[in-house]
């Protein structure tokens, strides 16, 4: 059994900043998706999000959330660079910082290392003005057809430092230098799938006698032209621009909500934690990860692949399938991935998946994408800290493909004793972590 | 923290039974240690940055071959250029481990829709790399006379590009693809990596064999630094102007676990697997912290014996580290022989590491070393450092290595 504790939580959502900010909302069985306002999107496909109440990242916000941690002048230094433009910066920063002072770590937990997942690079498409020979003659008039990108045109002096996109790890950069870590960064880059291999990470390394105190999650924002955009290519989110949009394991669901937000966590050894009188609030059992290796575009219609990842999961973790009491399901709302979850859900857990209650946040918050396995993990603790098992927000009609016992809008009174979440990403990668209760 | 390999007998060692590379020395790997250690840079101007920066010098994969290529011409379409030689590199590594015809791949396309193989992919991965024709494509139609526009974005600027478009920016797809296309269904993940994440790269799947999550893994990284964006970066950053020299490729170490007590040097046995080119016999991630680059560099090669390492190769990213990193090996290593990869294939960013681990391998095969060690670092500040070893005797009639027994 695995050593490593949970002992601080952070959440940054579309119900707002806070642990309890989310907790109480999961509890209530809200839901947030709505208009996106951090940029006019009345022209894209897409217009509903599950956005983070804030229109645009100022310093201000983030010494109000951040206080004496940050130093003087940097974070106008940081907005005057551009770096605030990358909205997963600040709810990545925020969340950690939540963690970090829940968790009442000082300077002896610098040593700490971080295992953050985070999602692609912001493109700032506004910063390609410069190099694109346009005709400002006439109104409405766009570059000629034939127009390239000019490169020699960049400005040479004077540049913000984030500029054209912001580099990947930028928000590992910050929350590190913050909080004065000393240990390594980790930054997974594993799509949707990264939250959850970002703690399974943090825990292995405990496990391993690496690091006995490790920061760790997920964040993400794709909520801005490109990320919306993009998606909305692929045609992953709903069409429908509705605030009931994403309606996972419901016999009408057709597509996700693109969500953005983060979830940190502080996991160190129990008897670190002990040792500290930092109280745990979850174990992290076990994990296991795989790859559908099938197509870019789709997920193993089977779920073999996912099944796979939760076997080992719970053989890591030394238990049987009918010791899972809830599984916080990927869940996405799309019409290929909830089937197939459910049947990666009946291969691993055989007849004990007509016992287990499962349920998605997708609806609440939508796909936080990097993050979303943070997240969802974070909501895992509501069963532990409160006896309540999330529900799923607008999974009204029940499917035939999905019948197991998804829990519908409102969250279920339940005392269960281990929890599994699923995340399973573009491009095939499946991870899941199993989280048990730590004895008070 | 550390990988100690001699360390976790108890549980087998990890061996390197095959490598896959792509860089500018071509399509393989054999005969790169030679190249390297001779400085013979791989420089040319670079063809992918002949539009955006012409005449620009750099460590270039050569044309790509159709048969050395990923995929067909549909599914190239989804593909970054990193995201293509990496397929390439896994394919490559796969084959040379003699593991290809147990994939899924190498059974054919009949085969396509089943189970994959429980082999592992971990790798250290950089920036998206998106064909620039798209992106020029989509904001060619979203500026109006007063500059970008939101709204025509949405409304003219998505429908200009390859809806298909995202899969090249998403950064796991620089793995993904490569899995796909092999039918790799292993554990996996993929870090975003500046140096050192390529590190933890090979760290997770020697865990992950050692710990019984799979037998068999690939490890490596794949970037390119010749991409417009990213060169913009680096020039903005000051590197170019301190020196780099871009370069791009990718680099898998195919990694099997090697019993305990199970023979390295022969594989005499019907059904024995392979015997080990070579032996992972440490791996090490510190971070700078506030003790700076000469302290993690310090703490990494702590428990590694300066007499047994006979080469040592730097692969750092960028000068400012190399030439801190070449100042500390040279007084920890007298006896060593230091090289200095980025001399002969520049900076590769995420794939630095992992072209230089094959470099070390060739030597070792070629019995041109003993022992190497390869010191990775970002401008993170984080620095990895890895021992490789060879299988039975060296270049001056030595006995088999043995597995170090440091402490962590």
């Amino acid at each position: 059994m695995s050593s490593a504790v949970i002992t601080g939580v952070g959440v940054v959502s579309a119900f707002g900043f806070g642990a309890r900010v989310f907790f109480d909302a999961l509890a209530d069985g809200r839901s947030a998706v709505g208009p996106i306002r951090s940029f006019d999107a009345a022209t894209f496909p897409t217009r509903v999000a599950g956005e983070v109440p804030v229109q645009a990242i100022r310093a201000a916000l983030l010494a109000e959330r951040l206080g004496d941690l940050a130093a003087p002048g940097a974070l106008e230094r940081w907005e005057g660079d551009g770096m605030l433009r990358d909205r997963k910066l600040a709810f990545g920063l925020i969340a950690a910082a939540e963690a970090w002072r829940a968790a009442a770590c000082g300077a002896a937990e610098r040593e700490a290392s971080l295992s953050l997942a985070l999602g692609l690079e912001q493109a700032f498409l506004e910063d390609f003005e410069p190099f694109f020979r346009v005709d400002r003659g006439s109104p409405n008039a766009a570059p000629a057809a034939s127009a390239e990108v000019d490169w020699a045109a960049e400005p040479g002096a004077a540049l913000p430092r984030v500029r054209l996109r912001s580099p990947v790890d930028l928000c590992a950069q910050v929350t590190s230098k913050l909080l004065r870590l000393e240990g390594p960064s980790f930054v997974h880059t594993s799509a949707c799938a990264a939250g959850g291999l970002a703690v399974a990470h943090a825990a292995a390394l405990i496990d391993r006698g690496a690091a006995s105190i490790v920061l760790c999650g997920g964040a993400d924002s794709m909520v801005n032209p490109f990320g919306i955009g993009g998606m909305s290519r692929l045609n992953a989110p709903s069409p429908r621009n509705e605030p009931d949009a994403c309606r996972p394991f419901d016999r009408r669901r057709d597509g996700l909500v693109i969500g953005e937000g983060a979830a940190a966590f502080v996991v160190e050894h129990e008897a670190r934690a002990r040792a500290r009188g930092a109280r745990p609030l979850a174990r992290v059992l076990g994990w296991g990860s795989t790859q559908d290796a099938y197509r870019a575009t789709a997920p193993r219609p089977d779920g073999s692949a996912a099944c796979a990842a939760m076997k080992r999961a719970l053989e890591r973790a030394r238990l049987a399938p009918e010791a899972i009491g809830y599984i916080n399901a990927h869940g996405t709302g799309t019409p290929l991935n909830d089937p197939a979850e459910v049947k990666a859900i009946r291969g691993a857990l055989g007849r004990h998946a007509e016992a287990v209650a499962v349920s998605s946040i997708k609806g609440a918050v939508g796909h936080l994408m990097a993050a979303s396995g943070a997240i969802e993990i974070a909501a895992c603790l509501l069963p532990f800290e409160h006896d309540l098992l999330p529900g799923t927000a607008h999974h009204r009609e029940r499917d035939p493909e999905c019948d197991l016992d998804i829990l519908g809008e409102r969250p279920r009174r339940a005392t269960v004793e281990a929890v599994l979440s699923n995340s399973f990403g573009f491009g095939g990668q499946n991870v899941s972590v199993v989280l048990g209760r730590c004895a008070s | 923290m550390k990988l100690i390999v001699g360390r976790e007998r108890a549980r087998g060692r990890v061996g390197v039974v095959g490598a896959g590379a792509v860089s500018a020395f071509g399509f393989g790997w054999r005969g790169l240690g030679e190249a390297v250690a001779a400085g013979r840079p791989g420089f040319a101007p670079s063809r992918e940055l002949a539009a955006s920066h012409p005449g620009t010098p750099a460590s270039e994969v050569p044309p790509i071959p159709d048969a050395e290529d990923a995929g067909d011409a549909r599914q190239r379409k989804l593909m970054s250029r990193p995201a293509r030689l990496a397929a390439i590199g896994a394919r490559k590594a796969l084959v040379d481990a003699g593991w290809r015809e147990a994939t899924r791949a190498g059974r054919g396309a009949a085969a396509s829709a089943s189970a994959p193989s429980p082999i592992g992919y971990f790798l250290g991965v950089g920036a998206s790399g998106a064909s620039m024709t798209e992106v020029t494509a989509l904001l060619r139609a979203s500026f109006d006379d007063r500059g970008f526009s939101v709204a025509r974005c949405g409304e003219h600027g998505l429908n200009a590009c390859n809806p298909l478009f995202p899969f090249q920016i998403l950064n796991n797809f620089t793995l993904c693809h490569g899995a796909i296309l092999e039918g790799l269904g292993g554990p996996n993940a993929a870090f975003y990596s500046r140096g050192a994440g390529t590190v933890t790269a090979l760290l997770e799947a020697a865990y992950s064999i050692l710990e019984g999550d799979c037998e068999q893994a690939l490890a490596g990284g794949a970037d390119s630094a010749l991409h417009p964006v990213t060169f913009c970066e680096l020039r903005r950053g000051g590197h170019l102007q301190g020196g780099l020299v871009p370069g791009e490729g990718a680099g898998l170490l195919a990694l099997a676990r090697i019993p305990a007590g199970a023979s390295i040097t022969s594989s005499a046995e019907p059904g024995a697997p392979p015997a080990p080119l070579a032996m992972l016999e440490a791996c090490a991630l510190e971070s700078a912290g506030s003790r700076g680059l000469q302290g993690a560099y310090d703490a990494a090669v702590a428990s590694i014996p300066g007499e047994a390492v006979d080469v040592v190769i730097l692969a750092p990213w960028g000068d400012a580290p190399r030439r801190a990193l070449h100042d500390r090996a040279s007084v920890s290593f007298p006896a060593a022989r230091l090289i200095d990869m980025s001399a002969a294939l520049g900076d590769a960013l995420a794939a630095s590491p992992a072209l230089a681990w094959i470099t070390a391998l060739d030597l070792l095969v070629a019995r041109a070393a003993r022992r190497v060690l390869v010191l990775s670092a970002g401008i993170d500040g984080d620095l990895g450092a890895v021992v490789l070893a060879g299988v039975g005797s060296g270049p001056e009639g030595s006995a088999p290595v043995h597995a170090l027994e440091g402490s962590s």
